[in-house]
């Protein structure tokens, strides 16, 4: 990347003291669907709208949500493309953490190492922030854990998030609903609750997806069907 | 994979200056450093369900046995194992980062690894690396197409056969498996035979002893029966145990502790920043 033309850093600062690149990465995975995560007492659960752009794409061919491990997920906000090459990365260096520690990689570790690659890309020579927001969910030895990564490479951990349209509307009403006891099942609800908030159109097992990991540590991806008994649960 | 950096050539490919100047040194009468041999008895047959794997555990080193009961059937994926002769740490090695790759590979595709696949991978490094990495494995598994068996040379070339066996002790099993295979056979007729190669081996082959170990594959259930046999146990252990009476005595205890060596330094200057 060093003796191209775009050997310099297209992430500049501004005057202000701000880098303008990163903010509209953030913008663009503001306008991107919403998606969001709550961590309950003995698990975590990440859902996403999956809104497709016309009725004639097969849904059953498009998974937002991801497994990194067995025992962590992922679901991203903004542009797809964006977070399947982290994804890839991701999933890289977790199976290069085992090889050489021959231990799970622990859901901080995969975290920071997923946050310092979406660091590098605004540092870099010739590249372009990320362009979504990251929901990672994971159960390890120290227990459930829920961390958001964003394009600028900063990484927290939630006991509930979320990101995407209609952001702030959810944040409120997972700041109502939230519980330190919640478990898992009542945060599925609480989750669908709040996807229902801002959902256009009738919600259904087709057009959102569901990941959750409990206790036994596996992370899984709802089947519709699943979905759709927990929507009815959640009338 | 680890290269040396000094001596990689630009472009990617294995260098093999270093294989050039062992050999020098050998010529010169350096006595190349001993590794760890399997010198192996391992075995593998395809019977009605899918395939069986079965291996001795005894590692040697020269004329010395250096682990009595160590695994020679690798993971490789769920569905899939393998078992490994020749150098102990380059059949670790290899199978080791395969099973890394499947693993990579099942995230990226969603779907079970195929034998094959684990056959191409292992092939492609054992040739890339023209023999110097000393692995000769017999693989085998259940996937969606069906039972495989494969034996896979140091070299990189490839056998697919109905059974197989590899190693030191490869051809007093092979006597055992020519006489008495037959397609079809149910599973414990399958376990059977493969317990009675490696006992050819254990007992005919000098670099393969101790126990046998089983793995049985079929589709979606493997079984590893570590220990299934045991044919060479301790027969006679001392229950008053061993007393070694000490021959010296001794006279004097004395403790020196060493004097700490402390300098100070009056007026010195300060670190420079």
């Amino acid at each position: 990347m060093g003796d191209s033309q775009y050997s310099f850093s297209l992430t500049t600062f501004s005057p202000s003291g701000k880098l303008v690149q990163i903010e509209h990465a953030l913008t663009a995975v503001g306008s991107g669907q919403t998606s969001l995560g709550i961590k309950a007492s003995n698990g975590v659960v990440i859902a996403t709208e999956k809104k497709l752009p016309s009725i004639l794409v097969d849904e059953a061919s498009v998974q937002k949500i991801q497994t990194l491990t067995p025992n962590i997920g992922v679901v991203y906000s903004g542009m797809g493309p964006d977070s399947r090459v982290l994804v890839r990365k991701s999933r890289k260096q977790a199976e290069q953490y085992y090889r050489l520690y021959k231990e799970p990689i622990p859901v901080t570790q995969l975290v920071r190492e997923t946050a310092t690659v979406m660091q590098e890309f605004t540092q870099s020579g010739g590249v372009r922030p990320f362009g979504v927001s990251l929901l990672v969910a994971g159960y390890d030895d120290k227990g459930p854990q829920l961390y958001q990564v964003d394009p600028s490479g900063s990484y927290f951990s939630w006991k509930a998030s979320a990101m995407g349209k209609n952001v702030s509307n959810a944040k409120s009403f997972l700041e109502k609903r939230y519980t330190e006891e919640m478990e898992l099942d009542d945060a599925v609800h609480t989750a669908i609750l709040t996807l229902k908030e801002g959902f256009e159109g009738q919600i259904s097992g087709k057009n959102i997806e569901i990941g959750v990991i409990g206790n036994d540590r596996i992370f899984k991806v709802l089947s519709p069907s699943e979905v759709e008994d927990y929507l009815q649960e959640a009338e | 994979m680890s290269r040396f950096e000094e001596s990689a050539p630009a472009r990617g490919g294995f260098s093999f200056d270093l294989c050039k100047r062992n050999e020098m040194l050998v010529q010169k009468g350096l006595k190349p450093s001993s590794y760890l041999k399997t010198g192996t008895t391992i075995v593998g047959l395809v019977f009605q369900d899918g395939v069986i794997l079965g291996a001795d555990t005894r590692a040697t080193e020269g004329p010395i046995v250096a682990d009595k009961n160590c695994e020679k059937i690798h993971y490789m994926a769920p569905n899939i194992y393998c078992c490994g002769a020749g150098t102990a740490a380059d059949t670790e090695a290899v199978t080791d980062m395969v099973s890394s790759q499947l693993k990579l590979h099942r995230f990226h595709t969603g779907r079970e690894s195929r034998v094959v696949t684990a056959l191409t991978l292992l092939k492609s490094h054992l040739f890339s690396y023209q023999g110097h990495v000393s692995a000769a494995l017999v693989l085998g598994g259940v996937d969606v197409t069906g039972p495989h068996l494969h034996t896979i040379y140091p070299h990189g070339s490839t056998d697919t056969l109905p059974f197989a066996t590899m190693g030191s002790g490869s051809l007093a099993a092979m006597a055992i498996f020519e006489s008495k295979y037959r397609e079809g056979l149910t599973r414990d007729e399958g376990v059977k035979l493969v317990a009675e190669a490696i006992c050819s081996g254990i007992f005919n082959d000098l670099g393969s002893g101790s126990n046998v170990d089983v793995c049985v594959i079929t589709k979606g259930k493997r079984e590893y029966l570590r220990n299934y046999m045991l044919p060479n146990p301790r027969t006679y252990v001392s229950e008053k145990g061993y007393s070694f009476s000490k021959k010296t005595e001794v006279l004097l205890t004395k403790i020196t502790p060493l004097r700490e060596l402390v300098e100070v330094i009056e007026g010195g200057d300060a670190m420079e920043e």
